[in-house]
């Protein structure tokens, strides 16, 4: 995120932080068009840490309005072509940063090969910021309510980045993602591509959020991907959002429901320990204890309809 | 002469002539408007709630790149008369006074500091952030505690305290003799969240000074052009026949865009002195923190009832946060006094009012700003029947006046004449099946399922029944036959969504006898339209009563003046099908374009006889009346998320006779849509130390599209009371009446926890709360 405003009046820490920027008008910037990765990289690394790329604009144009970000240039990617794609390769599913959400949920390939992503995509904002919104844009933001970030937790997806100076590096989704509005790019690097592992049969996936409105940012969600084989679980992921800077694996809880058997009560275990030891946020739209509460709430109703789509046969 | 008039139109659901504009992209809102060399205005607005300004310096910023001014508030205040803004005008206040930017000090966040005006919006942005200002804090006055503290400053020294107004308690009825007859006195405490209109179109305005003729051309959005221009031309001291303002579409208001703001005064200050048009749009920031707020409200309340169910008395003591700058709030508790009993027998109410002052955006009109009334009175109502184990439904047929009977006037002295509650209860009673659903519901909670059904009542001044003393105002309204054979209608209404160019058209068609598309209404425009203003639920009677008064008159006039033309007798002339004719002789007729042109040409008419198709007429309100009904939601809480599905909405409600059943809908969904967010999402929240906390639609959640049910409306038949205008309004209700219906609802839903509602305000995790799922924080 971009440094905040410095406050011109005599500075207090009871200000709060919106108060000092009273303007919906973005301060000056320059605007670059490249129309190669190339050319953007090489943009990038001449610019430095004061340039930001410009992908579908759906979280930076508005950072951009209230001041809160304020770059000297934006280097926007939309006539970038190569990096729009989902195709198979091998084992997992790569998909090109500037791929449109919108894109990711009408794919077919993911559907059937990273069903957990499919799931999510819906659930992100309205369908004409799905149009806008990228998940390379979605990624490189990383805030921790995101869906992307959740799912390629969940299926250890890994991150492709390049720099003109460095070339290419493929990082781990744990590693990529750090906290809050934060992730392992450099400034001269951009997001290319996310590599989802193709995913095995008998998998069954569900995405759980509680949102205020329909389209909001979920307070809290639960992605849940179950792998059952005949009546036991053989592996459970469990990813949470809305609870901490980032998305959350819950590893105890999935380790509770390996070789177990898919009923309410160990559902109902699982969900507790993914709420344990969580100390969620609180905010306007609920409290730390509410948020603690609808994990417990959400990871089990995502746990029972995974099992249900995987007996469904995933 | 009460005539009967063919029905073409009034009744009728006729598109709207608005919409094809509109929906089209093609309609001309402030923003729209540009004008050759115009400039744009941006303001600094204050970061904090409470501070003096120990020094300010702008140097800097008018250096800066493309900016043509800068004024501090006190290099303002030089140039401008002090006196009212917005809603202070009308409800003439004394105090406190306030300057248009902030001088000495700040008393909000988002408060006046500068203003800068610019070649472009964003450089005067830029601008902004070059001015330094130091400010040395004041204690913030942001809680009902902080205010009655006296070791807090007063946030306006004028007032000595931050109490705006208390009044002495004032007793209606014998209140000592009903709680003494009480089998039971019910104690609680219920309050209504700040929340706020939130127009689609933000405020802002274009104005353009003339140093030629030093005359003043303002655009704005408003909700009445003569009522801004008093506060333009008084605070520029300038000879109101100077100042013109104009509007066109407006985006909505709400009550927000009442008389012309501290904005409005800087930036047509900043037009005078630089002799050039300043736009200026309020951003959406600016319209969230600072444009104005509206109910917040707390009572402790008394309920005496007996053990059969009679409502017998309410005590009530109301502390209202008006928030700084004052304007509407100190003339509400009265408002608020005499409307509480409503519909219902209640003999006896003691009522007691204190009015805040806080450092919070100013306590602003919105849709049924004395609602607090109906809340209360509708929670009050439900709670008693909680309280006996009864159906609330039958507690408010039991208690509710039946027409013709006993009382026909409320406690508090307001006639019920015309009220159809108990008739819009009884209709909701055939179309929701109450015991069919109790069955249903009892069925889902043996499931873990929570539904719930809730009812709310409440009658709208639309215009208020005619009293002795108490006139309704005065509509004026003018109309011409234009040479083309138009009818040309000058209306004082200022329509901001209600639609007045189609209803003001259908009425004054069917009475003048011409096509619906032969009509224009001509509005915002001060210098042509007659005085009035749109607001209070009062245009269908007033300005539905002027047009029919207004289109008879220039009716009569074109009769009287086509029996020369004809050589009839006017006795025999009528106007049909937009042509003047003798009865019976068809051949006869002569267009109105034929007559329009006549009269315009020498020798056609007798001398002396007065050939200027125009007339000026005026509206009393005739009987006026009041509209009200009975609003019922089937709602279904997840007890585990805490988050509220509204199954079902119905609407049962009697606005008279309805000009335009389409337009009536759009106003009640409209207004219910407003107070299922006011109930499940809104709320103007502020920290202890009045940082304005909801300042973007991340955080101040309005419902969308997807968050409102389908509402089912069914209109009553009304009861006539005038022998000409039965129409009422109706634009106000679905605001007022649909959060209790919606807290009802949900209590019923949650009554297998004994939860009880005393806050308007229910987000997921207040209601898990509520029901001891979790803990409180
Ligand atoms: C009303 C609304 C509701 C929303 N609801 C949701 C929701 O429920 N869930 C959700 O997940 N999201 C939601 N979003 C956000 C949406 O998904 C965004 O589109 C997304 O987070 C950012 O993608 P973008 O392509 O728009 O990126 P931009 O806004 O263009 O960029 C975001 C950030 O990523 C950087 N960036 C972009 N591309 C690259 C790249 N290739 N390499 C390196 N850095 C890059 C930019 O510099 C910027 O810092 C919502 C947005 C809105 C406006």
């Amino acid at each position: 995120m971009g440094e905040r405003l410095p406050l011109r009046s005599r500075p207090t820490p009871t200000v709060h932080s919106r108060s000092s920027g009273d303007q919906l008008k973005s301060p000056p910037f320059a605007y670059v068009a490249p129309t190669s990765v190339e050319e953007a990289l090489t943009l990038l690394a001449e610019h430095g840490d004061e340039a930001k790329l410009l992908a579908g604009g759906q979280s930076l144009v508005p950072l951009l309005a209230l001041r809160l970000a304020s770059p000297s240039a934006l280097i926007d990617l939309s006539g970038v072509p190569e990096l729009d794609y989902v195709r198979r390769e091998n084992d997992h599913i790569a998909i090109g940063a500037m791929t449109r959400e919108r894109a990711v949920e009408r794919s077919e390939v993911v559907r059937e090969f990273v069903p957990l992503l499919s799931v999510a995509m819906p659930l992100i904002g309205h369908l004409a910021i799905r149009n806008r919104g990228t998940v390379g844009g979605s990624a490189a933001h990383a805030d921790p309510s995101a869906e992307i970030p959740a799912v390629a937790i969940a299926c250890d997806a890994e991150v492709v980045v390049r720099s003109s100076a460095r070339g290419e590096r493929t990082i781990t989704s744990d590693d990529f993602f750090q906290g809050f509005f934060s992730t392992a790019l450099e400034p001269d690097e951009a997001l290319i591509e996310l590599r989802f592992p193709v995913v095995g049969p008998g998998t069954g996936v569900a995405f759980e959020e509680a949102t205020r409105r329909h389209g909001d940012f979920a307070m809290v969600g639960a992605a849940a991907a179950v792998r059952t084989e005949g009546a036991h679980i053989v592996e459970a992921r469990i990813v949470v959002i809305g609870v901490s800077d980032k998305p959350v694996r819950r590893r105890e809880a999935e380790q509770a429901l390996a070789g177990a058997e898919p009923t309410r009560a160990a559902f109902e275990e699982a969900a507790a320990l993914a709420a344990d030891s969580l100390t969620p946020p609180s905010d306007l739209h609920g409290t730390s204890t509410y948020r603690r509460h609808l994990v417990r709430v959400l990871v089990r109703r995502a746990l029972e309809s995974a099992v249900q789509h995987s007996q469904e046969g995933g | 002469m009460s005539q009967q008039v063919a029905q073409r139109y009034v009744g009728s659901p006729i598109k709207r002539s608005e919409d094809p504009r509109i929906l089209m992209g093609a309609g001309t809102y402030v923003d729209d408007v540009k004008l050759p060399g115009m400039v744009h205005a941006a303001f600094l607005r204050s970061p904090f709630a409470h501070a003096t300004i120990a020094s300010i310096d702008t140097s800097l910023a008018r250096k800066a790149e493309g900016v043509l001014l800068v004024y501090t508030g006190e290099e303002l205040e030089a140039l401008l008369t002090p006196g009212p803004y917005g809603l202070g005008l009308i409800m003439s206040m004394e105090k406190p006074v306030f300057s248009c930017l902030a001088t000495d000090k700040v008393r909000l966040v988002g408060d006046l500091v500068a203003i800068v005006v610019a070649e472009s919006r964003y450089l005067a942005e830029d601008a902004t952030e070059l001015i330094d200002v130091e400010y040395d804090e004041l204690p913030p006055v942001a809680t009902v505690e902080q205010a009655f503290d006296p070791s807090n400053p007063p946030i306006f020294e004028d007032l000595g305290s931050n109490i705006l107004v208390q009044s002495e308690p004032h007793a209606f009825g014998d209140v000592e003799g009903a709680f003494s007859r009480a089998d039971h006195v019910l104690r609680v405490t219920i309050s209504q969240h700040r929340h706020q209109n939130v127009p689609m179109e933000t405020r802002g305005c274009v104005a353009s000074y003339d140093p030629a003729t030093e005359h003043l051309l303002m655009w704005s959005a408003n909700q009445g052009v003569h009522i801004h221009r008093t506060t333009i031309s008084g605070r520029l001291g300038m000879d109101p026949e100077k100042v013109r303002i104009r509007t066109a579409d407006v985006g909505g208001s709400f009550g927000l865009k009442l008389g012309g703001s501290r904005e409005d005064v800087a930036v047509a200050a900043a037009s005078r002195a630089l002799g050039l048009p300043v736009k200026y749009i309020e951003d959406r920031y600016e319209n969230l923190t600072a444009s104005g707020q509206a109910r917040e409200e707390s009572f402790d309340v008394e309920a005496a009832y007996t053990d059969d169910g009679d409502i017998l008395g309410l005590k009530v003591k109301m502390v209202m946060d008006a928030g700084a700058y004052p304007g509407l709030a100190g003339a509400l508790p009265s408002m608020i006094e005499s409307m509480l009993p409503s519909a219902y027998k209640i003999a006896a109410l003691e009522f007691q009012s204190t009015v805040i002052v806080t450092n919070k955006a100013t306590y602003v009109a919105y849709r049924g700003p004395w609602a607090a009334e109906t809340f209360v009175r509708e929670r009050v109502i439900d709670l008693v029947a909680h309280e006996l184990g009864r159906e609330p439904f039958d507690i408010r047929m039991q208690n509710v006046v039946t027409r013709g009977e006993e009382p026909t006037v409320m406690i508090t002295g307001r006639s019920l004449v015309g009220v159809t509650v108990r008739e819009s209860l009884e209709r909701l009673g055939e179309l929701v099946d109450l015991p069919g659903f109790r069955l249903e519901q009892e069925a889902a909670r043996a499931e873990g399922r929570y539904l719930g059904i809730g009812m709310a009542s409440y009658i709208e001044a639309a215009p208020g029944p005619k009293m002795p003393g108490m006139p309704l105002g005065r509509e004026e309204m003018r109309m011409e036959l234009a040479e083309d054979g138009k009818l040309i209608v000058f209306t004082g209404q200022m329509p901001h969504g209600q639609s007045h160019e189609t209803t003001i058209a259908q009425v004054a068609a069917d009475e003048f006898g011409v096509a619906f598309e032969d009509v224009q209404v001509v509005f915002g425009d001060s210098d042509i339209v007659p005085p009035g203003f749109t607001g209070g639920s009062r245009s269908a009677t007033m300005a539905g009563g002027a047009a029919i008064m207004t289109a008879r008159a220039l009716r009569a006039k074109v009769l009287e003046t086509s029996s020369h033309l004809l050589e009839a007798n006017v006795a025999d002339l009528r106007i049909e099908n937009g042509a003047v004719s003798v009865v019976g002789v068809p051949a006869s007729a002569m267009t109105l374009a034929d007559v329009a042109s006549a009269v315009r040409q020498p020798g056609r008419l007798p001398e002396g006889v007065d050939g200027e198709l125009k007339v000026e007429n005026a509206y009393d309100g005739g009987s006026g009346g009041w509209s009200g009904g009975t609003h019922c939601a089937i709602v279904e809480v997840d007890c585990e998320t805490g988050l509220v599905h509204i199954e079902r909405y119905v609407v049962t409600e009697d606005c008279g006779k309805l000009i335009n059943p389409a337009v009536v809908d759009g106003q009640v969904r409209g207004g219910v849509a407003q107070g299922i967010g006011a109930v499940l999402l809104e709320r103007s929240a502020y920290d202890d130390r009045g940082n304005y906390l909801t300042a973007t639609f991340m955080d101040y959640l309005m419902p969308t599209t997807m968050d409102i049910p389908n509402i089912e409306i069914s209109h009553l038949e009304t009861v006539p009371l005038d022998p000409d205008v039965n129409f009422r309004g109706i634009g106000e209700g679905g605001m007022i009446v649909a959060p209790p219906t919606i807290c009802n609802a949900i209590e019923d839903a949650l009554a297998p926890f004994g939860v009880r509602i005393y806050q308007q305000h229910l987000p997921p995790a207040k209601l898990l709360e509520l029901i001891g799922v979790i803990e409180p924080e």
